[in-house]
């Protein structure tokens, strides 16, 4: 019985590190708190189930377009939001305004799109099919998200760390204005973290949406909430961070859900955060040398 | 009456050193020059002294205490006070309150009395106003207390800093490039007031990168280059260094 | 006279309570706090002022006290491990208080009813009473506005390094600032559960941060007109748009974006700078005369 909460904690604890990804890589690129971020994945989440819905695509595909759905959304919130805000030098406190702005629109739209239903993607999207092996039941459809998943942070780690792109991104992240001195586009930049950070959402919107069994405008809340959690626990910025903590929130998460009550999830989820702000404000994964960007001079 | 000694001082960035080695001495009552070409690390030498950055190696004193580990507020309120060579004022506030945030070293009156607006924190605002409007007298800008400080010149700005660096009533200034960008007779006129703060026994530092001004402002005067000390002594001495002219030149 | 003032003392009351909100985030934004612990200020404030009255029968002064109280107290204990931390995080750790403090109220069932709320509390605070409040506050905002206390406030939020020059302890402010806000808003939540006949939890999410947040961002965190005109506006606004009932979250959202994009100083701040500016080129000009 624990094992199999363990098991669903880590599904879910994935996808968590998932949308984190792209909300950290945002904050570690542009030091931008993009509040903005859950909307993203919930007009993810509809692209996949409108691509479902109105055209019958399989699974894949619909994943395929709430990634290019997600990425599309994140990247004019980008031009909207934040770029104005970028060209006057506009310090963090104006981004995470701007960004709240954004995401009301956002979900309003969304709310007249579906007249504030609650939508669901059709049984037939993901064949049922388990496996269990020492008496664990595991779905198919756990497997496959597990390794989108995992997929995803391969290609991500690999784009940031083997390519020239991901070599100007990290120089960005660094210092920006050194990267202009560089000859570093910041536009081209910008576009890139955006689209990816917007296309992980996307992607992770389609999964909860599967998973879950249900798509509506309120989604991405609890998870963007969820998200903070996680990039205080793993630290600012950090990849495998968001990750490792992506998982422990989704393990905390259900065991606590499965264990004491549903309601205690949120106090638990969130006395975590708190707490590791109180100890460890570098995050539990964060090094050293994030102290000087974390606390004050 | 306090001297500021710099004992052997060291900082790095990311294992490149910034500041290597340095070791000087700016006595009260004395203007002290620290010179060197662009990207010496004088700026960081003044972050290190003002505790905006931590030091890396060596000791800082100022008078007789150690101020190595203490951090800015700290240096502050031990009377070490600074202007800074990109201009920081409080753009949208007044003249006068940008002069006045320089008292808040000397504040007496208590959190409670400024809560309740009680009389005691009144009287010292008063007496920080009277103050104020003398240093403001002194630099000519009686005229423009009410301004928003960001509305002025180049050159009020650059007054303004001083008003407020001198409204600590420090017994270490720092200088870092305080004449930049000024014209030789508004330079010189601030000359003035620099030997005027000096002779009351206020140690100076002056950092520049104006050879001109500093030979004729400075009885002593140290060359850095590289993060190190390359020369002292005095105006004189320090123009007719070899070494001083080819890290100038060279550069 | 009599007539306007009952068809329109709820909305006045609202405009109040939301002028209180403002207040109690406008003086943590102007101390360059990024604070949105107002809304769990609020709820905490609500929640001791409506048990003691319907649990315990306490009489409103003592329910008043109790608010405003635990307000200060989680102010103040918010503030021991944030005021060391930059921005971002002060606003994430808030965030998070809103959410443990909505899933209190939503979760102890025994003693806030849970979601339903606390319902038949005894409406004792009038438009007066909220009046007096605002006032009250408003007045010794303005006096510790005018301090030293508020001119550390302003150097701490335009230039942390200058402040720090100066001798300023960042901590310290950001410390008034925490316990200050809190006690604004756990008084504030105490003057509307005695109000409103009603609390539920759900009031005191998200959604109240945003509103609250949006009011002194359009207003202005400077001057203590900011947020008194943001929650003016912003109680209106949705009066006027009720034929329009729908896109009442896109106005606010664009609203939010507009005037953080172009008048990044709120409605109230820059027209006093303009006010100003126009004071000084009249000055000048008068001179200007009598020199010629």
């Amino acid at each position: 019985m624990l094992m199999q909460q363990l098991l669903n904690g880590v599904v879910v604890g994935s996808v968590y590190g998932l949308f984190a990804l792209g909300f950290t890589l945002i904050f570690g690129v542009n030091h931008i708190m993009n509040m903005a971020h859950g909307t993203v994945f919930m007009w993810g989440a509809f692209a996949g189930l409108y691509a479902v819905m109105l055209f019958d695509v399989p699974f894949p595909v619909a994943v395929l377009i709430g990634a290019l759905g997600g990425g599309t959304v994140s990247v004019v919130l980008d031009w909207v939001a934040f770029r104005p805000l970028r060209k006057r030098g506009a310090p963090e406190f104006s981004s995470i305004v701007s960004s709240i702005g954004a995401s009301l629109i956002l979900l309003s739209l969304a709310q007249q799109l579906t007249a504030t239903r609650v939508m669901r993607f059709p049984f037939d999207i993901f064949p049922i099919v388990v496996f269990s092996f020492f008496g664990l039941r595991i779905q198919l459809l756990q497997l496959v998200i597990i390794g989108i998943v995992v997929l995803m942070v391969i290609g991500l780690l690999y784009y940031l760390y083997r390519t020239s792109f991901g070599r100007q991104i990290r120089s960005v992240a660094f210092s920006e204005s050194t990267s202009k001195l560089l000859g570093i586009n910041p536009f081209a930049i910008n576009f890139q973290v955006f689209f990816i950070s917007g296309a992980l959402a996307g992607i992770a919107g389609v999964l909860i949406g599967i998973v879950f069994n249900s798509v509506h405008f309120m989604m991405g809340e609890p998870l963007l909430l969820r998200a903070f959690v996680v990039i205080i626990l793993g630290g600012l910025g950090s990849i495998p961070g968001a990750l490792i903590a992506g998982l422990l929130i989704g393990i905390i998460q259900t065991l606590t859900v499965a264990y004491l009550s549903a309601g205690l999830a949120d106090a638990i989820v969130f006395s975590a955060l708190f707490l590791v702000l109180l100890v460890r404000p570098t995050g539990l994964f964060g090094g050293t040398a994030a102290v000087a960007r974390v606390t004050r001079r | 009456m306090k001297a500021l000694t710099l004992d052997n001082i060291a900082r790095s960035f990311g294992g490149l050193p910034a500041v290597d080695g340095v070791s000087l001495q700016a006595p009260p009552g004395r203007i002290t020059g620290l010179i060197g070409p662009n990207g010496a690390g004088k700026t960081t030498v003044v972050n290190l002294i003002t505790g905006l950055l931590k030091v890396g190696g060596g000791r800082i004193l100022v008078g007789d205490d150690d101020m190595t580990e203490a951090d800015a507020p700290t240096l502050a309120r031990a009377g070490v006070a600074r202007t800074f060579q990109n201009i920081r004022l409080i753009g949208d506030a007044t003249v006068l309150d940008n002069v006045v945030a320089g008292f808040h070293r000397h504040e007496k009156a208590g959190t409670l009395a400024n809560m309740l607006g009680l009389p005691s924190a009144h009287h010292e605002r008063r007496e920080f106003e009277r103050k104020a409007h003398a240093l403001l007298d002194r630099f000519g800008m009686t005229a423009l207390a009410r301004h928003p400080a960001g509305s002025l010149s180049y050159g009020h700005q650059r007054r303004i800093e001083m008003m407020r660096a001198l409204a600590m009533e420090p017994s270490v200034l720092l200088l870092d490039e305080p004449v930049a960008g000024m014209n030789d007779a508004e330079a010189y006129s601030l000359a003035d007031i620099f030997r005027d703060v000096a002779r009351q026994g206020v140690a100076i530092l002056l950092i520049e990168h104006n050879m001109r001004f500093v030979m004729s402002l400075c009885e002593h005067i140290y060359v850095l280059a590289f993060g190190r000390l390359i020369a002292e002594g005095t105006p004189d001495e320090v123009a007719g260094n070899p070494r001083v002219i080819e890290a100038y030149l060279g550069s | 006279m009599i007539g306007f003032l009952n068809s329109y003392a709820p909305l006045l009351e609202l405009a109040l309570f939301n002028a209180l909100l403002a207040f109690s985030q406008y003086v943590v934004l102007r101390a360059g706090v990024f604070s949105l612990g107002t809304a769990a200020f609020a709820a905490l404030g609500a929640y001791a002022a409506a048990i003691l009255a319907t649990k315990l029968a306490m009489p409103t002064w003592l329910g008043l006290v109790a608010a405003f109280g635990i307000g200060t107290l989680a102010g103040a204990l918010v503030a021991i491990p944030l005021a060391r931390l930059r921005g971002v995080f002060q606003a994430l750790a808030t965030l998070a208080l809103v959410q443990i403090v909505l899933s209190i109220t939503l979760n102890w069932v025994d003693l806030t009813e849970g979601a339903l709320g606390i319902n038949s509390i005894p409406k004792t605070v009038g438009l007066v009473g909220m009046l007096v409040a605002v006032v009250v506050v408003g007045y010794f905002l303005a006096v510790i506005g005018s301090s030293s206390i508020g001119r550390a406030f302003d150097i701490i939020r335009e230039d942390e390094t200058v402040a720090v020059s100066l001798g300023i302890s960042v901590p310290k402010h950001h410390m008034i600032a925490f316990i200050l806000s809190g006690a604004i808003a756990g008084l504030a939540g105490g003057l509307h559960a005695y109000n409103s006949y009603s609390i539920t939890p759900n009031e005191y999410g998200f959604n109240m941060l945003v509103i609250v947040l949006a009011m002194v961002v359009l207003g202005g965190r400077v001057s203590i007109w900011g947020p008194l005109v943001g929650a003016v506006i912003l109680t209106v606004l949705p009066e006027l748009l009720r034929g329009f009932q729908e896109y009442r979250m896109v106005v606010q959202g664009a609203l939010l974006m507009v005037s953080i994009v172009f008048l990044p100083r709120g409605v109230a701040d820059t027209a006093l700078a303009a006010l100003r500016r126009r004071r000084i080129a009249t000055a000048k000009a008068k001179t200007g005369t009598v020199t010629a």
